[in-house]
């Protein structure tokens, strides 16, 4: 018979998988909003733990129900600050929504990579110099000429 | 006395939630609000620092003791921090007036309030609820400038910032799971039994990664160039010369108090190593003014952690005098790239437009690089001794890096100032170089009189460091101060 | 507080440098910062008792900062370079007054900071040689460092770039120093000199070994020494031309000071001669002296490939550095005396050539070697100067540079080291090659038609050309004034010091006496002029009335042998000139290019938080397995 694992060892394990699976999101996904909704689910692991780390079987919610003799409670700082943390994770998460609409109205897309291609571009136009690489034009003093190839796939066409 | 220290948090907070309200009624009078309550601040610690109160002490929020309650530890440095915070939010406060004034100024009043609160608090989820609320006003600040490259490079930092979130709570939750205590004092005290094994190292290691990410960390660093080149050069500045060094703060904090173990010096020396090179070389093929600054910080935060990684808290004072310079060189020129911002090659021949802004960028390249007497060379020469003094060979490797960085950071610094002082190869091509602003130019002045008067008299000021080191590397102070002496300051 | 002498001679400096900064852009400040360069010069000589063996004069400025003591004090070794500092600065300026000055501002150049840099050179290089203890020696140094930087990049364009270079390689040996500075400390626990004297002793080999390759190697940055020679030439050539007399004549010579100082002085040749190289026969003095021969050589044969008049002397500068660090590394009473007083009589030549080489600047526009020839009619004066100078250069008698050089080649012959003598008579044949060149194509053969209404330099440039040209012979006369002051520099850095008479050295391997060498030299020079002018009446003939290779050419056919100058020569050795140091100086550009992009790829790559958190992960679980 195969015995039952602790339930702290099954919590533990879940805050741990989800701030895992919320990295991996983050490092693994092309769209920006994927990315933001790896935060969360990372964040959200992360608060699980939090709870966990104050977290008794034996006792009750810390909330005073009547005066005099008391049961065992739960330890009620982690849960304050989970509360805290949650909130602010919350306003966090707002915020980069909320500039995720702003870049997809200004780049017209969520793409990670043309995102930030976009952006190193618009950071070189504004402060005037050359973009450092791209692929029209190589690093170097003298440029090979690019392959006919690669023009032709980079205007879109397959002409 | 003591109780009023909590004004400097409290004040900008509020501050920060009415002026909205108060703009609408009035911005003759809003416009007045931020600088009043930055002065009053600056004011009131600059009178606990000359009042004589005994330094340092420990002040209990909402009426528990420590190690239950919350309380604010005021040392010197934490003192000096808090003072810097004031002053440099009063330099670089956002006077332009337009739409956006009113959610500029509030956001800066919270960054402030928020930026204080870091350099004071003394309990660990304190420190990062007000790291969050940093981070919070941050990103508000450079997403204002409303271009699409700004909101991309927020929504990057952002996301760093919310990875690095997440690993500092699971750091602190693993330490609330070992010791049941997040008061920095309480934690020294149990420290060295329960925090002095792989977990506490995990945890630690969490929280370096963590708080790194602002305060320009290797690894977790990719935000910076991006933030300093979109965001307006004067919020870089207070970033780059405060918020960073507020982030490294904490990690002295835990570094000194908590986690003390060779293993975590270790990795973090790698990383400071790392830092060096990455943002020194990087820098090198930089193309523009506000980049290459970006760079040059990241390389000069990964010297401080170089500093901050040696044993038994010998780089203490290395890692103050290099913060404290870099606090204001950084300020300095990010305050001349506010106009000189743009690509090198434009600047060619500025010095003639503007010779005051040009002198000061090589007094403080000059300063940056170590040249003596300028307090640069003497932040670099207890730095070298110290390490030259250690015996693991890490040490060695980590000097002769530092060494190589700065010829690196001599070349790009001076090749700037070779482009400034260029003669424009015909004076007939209308003189349209770049010039910084005014009012930026000033603040930047104001820097290098600092730097001046620091250099005049370098002797008193090390003394001073030396003192305020001696403090912070002192566990059992901080223990007793604030388990013990409870100045009663229950409001 | 009482002034010492020696506060009085920084008191003096410091207020040169205010004059300039003050009333440089008056038209009077040439002079008076010359006035100023010669009551500094006084100050100095009030200090002359250090010249003779006389006990160091310490400064009353005293600081302690972080626990270290900086001070400041005057020892022979100091008023000897300091001598030769203020002397060139003096007659530098002296030359840059009146009609020089007034073309450089006719040209565009800036006067003011000319005369500041200068003024600022001067103080820095002082307050160098004051130094009383590492830290102080290190203060010294950058403020050197970049007080020549301020002077060479001052002149913009070519100039500029040469300075940056310059300042590169210059960060580059102070990271050095600053790093074997840390390391003296950890070891000595103090940077006092004394401290660090009785702390030689107890060093281990390693630690030693790292030391000499720090110290010598970021001092011999300074020297020009090969590897590290790529940056000098450009730098002093394009300088202003009195500025690059005085960078010639003293500027690379404080490396040779802080070598004298540190690594003679300090870690004593003893010690530096018991460190052996494995597995060779040679040690860490030989290794330095093959440097200091690899120094005179290479540079003197890039001397000779040069078409630039100022560039070629700034060559030769590198080249000469090579026999006063061989002279003091072989560290005998003779060789330590050659070595330095080499230091001395290269000041002077060197300064007269760059001197004269100016004043043919300044009257025909061009250094240009293959544009120039046939002057000797028009500016007879300086060619006088410039001949005078080059015989120096060459080191043939009867000028100083042979007495210097003699003492050298006497030494390596008696210490037994016949290979470095060979080597560096080979140096001295480059030597007289490309000085040759120099006279010839600026001085002789025919006149070129633009420059038929050239005159002679202006008086203001003359008078300090033939003072210097009045030392030059004297002191080639007269070694012995000189000599005296070396003799007690030997004794201050604790070399032995040889007998010497006002003509010379007197010692039992070989004698010289320049009174009799030149007395000899001059009665053969009336021999033949009793021949010459006993003979018989001879022919005047024209400058223009003479002809080559049978041709007979008419006089509006100019007629200059200058390009592809010994043609013959470079065909021999043409294959040796690789330029390898320069392949290795851009291959270390392209390194630092390359590693910089792949750095910068790391911050922009779009996805960079993947490989980070990898790395950050995997360094987690390496410390916590």
């Amino acid at each position: 018979m195969i015995p039952l694992p602790n339930p702290e060892l099954i919590l533990f394990t879940t805050a741990l998988g989800l701030v895992a699976i919320g990295l991996a999101g983050l490092a693994l996904s092309r769209h920006l909003f994927r990315t933001v909704l790896a935060l969360v689910i990372a964040e959200a692991g992360a608060n699980l733990m939090l709870v966990l780390a104050g977290y008794r079987w034996d006792a009750v919610a810390p909330i005073l129900t009547h005066l005099g003799e008391q049961p065992p409670m739960v330890d009620p700082v982690p849960q304050a600050m989970v509360l805290t943390a949650i909130v602010i994770g919350v306003g966090v998460q707002a915020l980069a929504v909320s500039i995720l609409i702003r870049i997809r109205q200004l780049y017209g897309t969520l793409e990670r990579s043309t995102v930030a291609e976009k952006m190193s571009a618009e950071i070189a136009a504004s402060a005037g110099t050359a973009r450092d690489i791209s692929q029209e034009a190589p690093l170097g003093e003298r440029p090979l000429p690019p392959l006919p190839g690669a023009i032709s796939e980079a205007r879109g066409g397959k002409s | 006395m003591n109780s009023l220290i909590v004004l400097p948090i409290v004040l900008p907070l509020l501050g920060a939630f009415l002026l909205p309200l108060l703009m609408r009624l009035s911005v003759g009078l809003g416009v007045w609000v931020g600088p009043a309550i930055l002065i009053y601040d600056g004011w009131l610690l600059a009178e606990q620092w000359f009042s004589g109160t005994a330094l340092p002490f420990s002040l209990a929020i909402g009426g528990f003791a420590p190690p239950l309650g919350i309380n604010l530890y005021i040392d010197a440095l934490a003192l000096l921090f808090a003072f810097s915070v004031q002053l440099l939010g009063l330099l670089f406060w956002p006077f332009r007036l337009d739409q956006e004034s009113a959610r500029r100024q509030s956001l800066m009043l919270l960054l402030v309030a928020s930026s204080t609160g870091l350099a004071l608090s003394g309990d660990l989820f304190n420190l990062y609820v007000f790291y969050e609320l940093v981070a919070v006003a941050t990103f508000g600040l450079i997403a204002v400038s409303a271009t699409g490259a700004a909101y991309a490079a927020t929504l990057r930092y952002l996301i760093l910032s919310g990875i690095g979130s997440v690993l500092t709570l699971l750091g602190i939750a693993l330490i609330y799971g070992q010791t049941g205590t997040l008061n920095l004092a309480h934690l020294a005290q149990l420290a060295p039994h329960q925090l002095n094994d792989t977990l506490g190292l995990t945890a630690f290691l969490l929280i370096l990664i963590g708080v790194g990410v602002k305060a320009e960390l290797f690894p977790v660093n990719t935000w910076v160039p991006e933030v300093y080149a979109t965001a307006s050069s004067r919020l870089s500045a207070f970033l780059a010369g405060l918020v960073s060094k507020l982030a490294l703060l904490i990690i002295l904090r835990l570094l000194v108090l908590v986690f003390y173990q060779p293993e975590a010096l270790q990795v973090m020396l790698v990383l400071g190593i790392l830092g060096v090179v990455s943002g020194e070389l990087a820098a090198w093929r930089a193309k523009d003014v506000r980049r290459m600054l970006a760079f040059s910080s990241i390389g000069q935060l990964g010297m401080i952690f170089i500093a901050l990684a040696m044993p038994d808290g010998a780089g203490l004072l290395a890692v103050l005098a290099l913060a404290f310079h870099h606090l204001v060189i950084k300020s300095g020129l990010f305050s001349l790239a506010d106009g000189w911002g743009g690509a090198i090659d434009q600047l060619r021949g500025a010095a003639k437009a503007s010779p005051l802004a040009a002198a000061l960028f090589v007094l403080f390249a000059l300063s940056l690089i170590g040249f003596p007497p300028l307090p640069g060379f003497w932040a670099k020469f207890t730095l070298i001794t110290e390490l030259a003094s250690q015996t693991s060979p890490l040490y060695l490797i980590g000097l002769t890096v530092f060494l190589l960085a700065t010829v690196v950071e001599a070349s790009y610094l001076f090749r700037l100032v070779a482009t400034l002082y260029e003669k424009s190869p015909d004076e007939t091509e209308p003189a349209e170089t770049p010039k910084p602003a005014g009012l930026s130019l000033v603040t930047a002045s104001l820097f290098g009189l600092g730097l001046l008067a620091t250099t005049l008299f370098i002797a008193p000021v090390g003394d001073l460091l030396s003192h305020v080191s001696a403090q912070t590397g002192n566990v059992n102070l901080y223990i007793d101060t604030v388990m013990a002496g409870q100045t009663g300051g229950s409001r | 507080m009482t002034f010492t002498p020696l506060d009085e001679l920084l008191l003096y400096s410091g207020a040169t440098v205010l004059v300039a900064l003050l009333l440089g852009r008056r038209l009077a400040a040439g002079w008076m910062v010359t006035i100023l360069y010669g009551v500094q010069l006084l100050g100095l000589l009030k200090m002359a008792s250090l010249g003779y063996g006389g006990t160091p004069i310490s400064s009353s400025l005293s600081f302690q900062v972080l626990g270290q003591t900086l001070s400041w004090r005057f020892d022979a070794l100091s008023w000897f370079f300091a001598l030769i500092t203020l002397g060139s600065a003096l007659l530098s300026s002296w030359y840059s007054c009146g009609e020089w000055e007034r073309a450089f501002r006719r040209q565009g150049g800036n006067l003011w900071l000319f005369h500041l840099a200068m003024a600022l050179n001067v103080l820095s290089m002082l307050i160098l040689l004051a130094s009383g203890d590492l830290l102080s020696l290190f203060i010294g140094w950058e403020l050197v460092s970049w007080a020549g930087f301020l002077l060479m990049a001052m002149a913009g364009g070519i100039a500029t770039k040469a300075a940056m270079r310059y300042i590169t390689y210059a960060m580059a040996g102070a990271m050095m120093i600053f790093g074997g500075i840390a390391l003296v400390y950890v070891s000595a626990g103090s940077l006092q000199y004394e401290a660090i004297l009785t702390a030689v002793g107890r060093m281990g080999t390693a630690h030693l070994w790292m030391l000499v390759i720090l110290f010598g190697a970021g001092f011999g940055i300074k020297m020009g020494l090969l590897p590290f020679h790529l940056w000098q030439a450009p730098a002093y050539a394009e300088t202003p031309g009195p500025g690059s007399a005085f960078l010639g004549a003293i500027s690379s010579r404080m490396g040779l000071f802080a070598i004298a100082l540190v690594l003679v002085k300090l870690f004593g040749v003893v010690n530096i001669e018991s460190l052996k190289i494995p597995f060779t026969l040679i040690d860490a003095r030989d290794l330095l002296a093959w440097i200091a021969v690899l120094t005179i050589i290479l540079p003197t044969f890039t001397a000779m490939k040069q078409n630039d008049a100022r560039h070629l002397l700034a060559w030769h500068g590198i080249g000469q550095g090579g026999y006063m660090l061989l002279g003091l590394v072989v560290a005998d009473a003779m060789g330590g005396a050659g070595g330095l007083l080499h230091v001395f009589n290269h000041a002077t030549y060197q300064a007269a050539l760059f001197m004269a080489v100016t004043a043919v600047i300044h009257r025909t526009g061009t250094a240009d070697l293959n544009k120039l020839g046939g002057l000797v009619v028009r500016m007879p004066l300086s060619f006088l100067v410039l001949l005078v100078g080059i015989i120096g250069l060459a080191g043939l008698p009867p000028m100083n540079g042979f007495v210097s050089k003699w003492l050298v080649y006497r030494s390596l012959l008696n210490q037994g080291m016949p290979l470095l003598f060979l080597a560096s008579v080979i140096g001295t044949l480059g030597t007289i090659l490309s000085v040759y060149k120099l006279i010839h194509n600026i001085f002789l053969g025919q006149l070129r038609v633009e420059h038929e209404q050239v005159r002679e330099a202006p008086w203001s440039m003359m008078i300090p050309m033939l003072i210097l040209t009045a030392i030059i012979f004297i002191t080639g006369l007269f070694p012995g004034i000189p000599l005296a002051w070396v003799a007690s520099v030997q004794q201050a850095v604790g070399l032995p010091v040889p007998d010497y008479t006002l003509g010379g050295v007197t010692a039992s391997s070989g004698s010289l006496d320049m009174i009799w060498v030149i007395g000899v030299l001059f009665a053969g020079f009336g021999i033949g002029a009793l021949i010459f002018y006993g003979a018989g009446p001879s022919k005047r003939v024209h400058q223009l009335d003479n002809y080559a290779g049978g041709h007979f050419l008419t006089a509006d056919v100019r007629y200059q042998y200058s390009d592809n100058f010994y043609a013959g020569l470079m065909h021999l050795i043409k294959g040796w000139y690789r330029g390898s140091f320069l392949w290795l100086e851009s291959s270390v550009k392209s390194l630092v290019e390359f590693l910089s992009l792949g750095m910068q790829g790391i911050y922009r790559r779009a996805n960079a938080e993947f490989y980070l958190l990898s790395i950050a992960l995997f360094v987690i679980a390496w410390v916590v397995i």
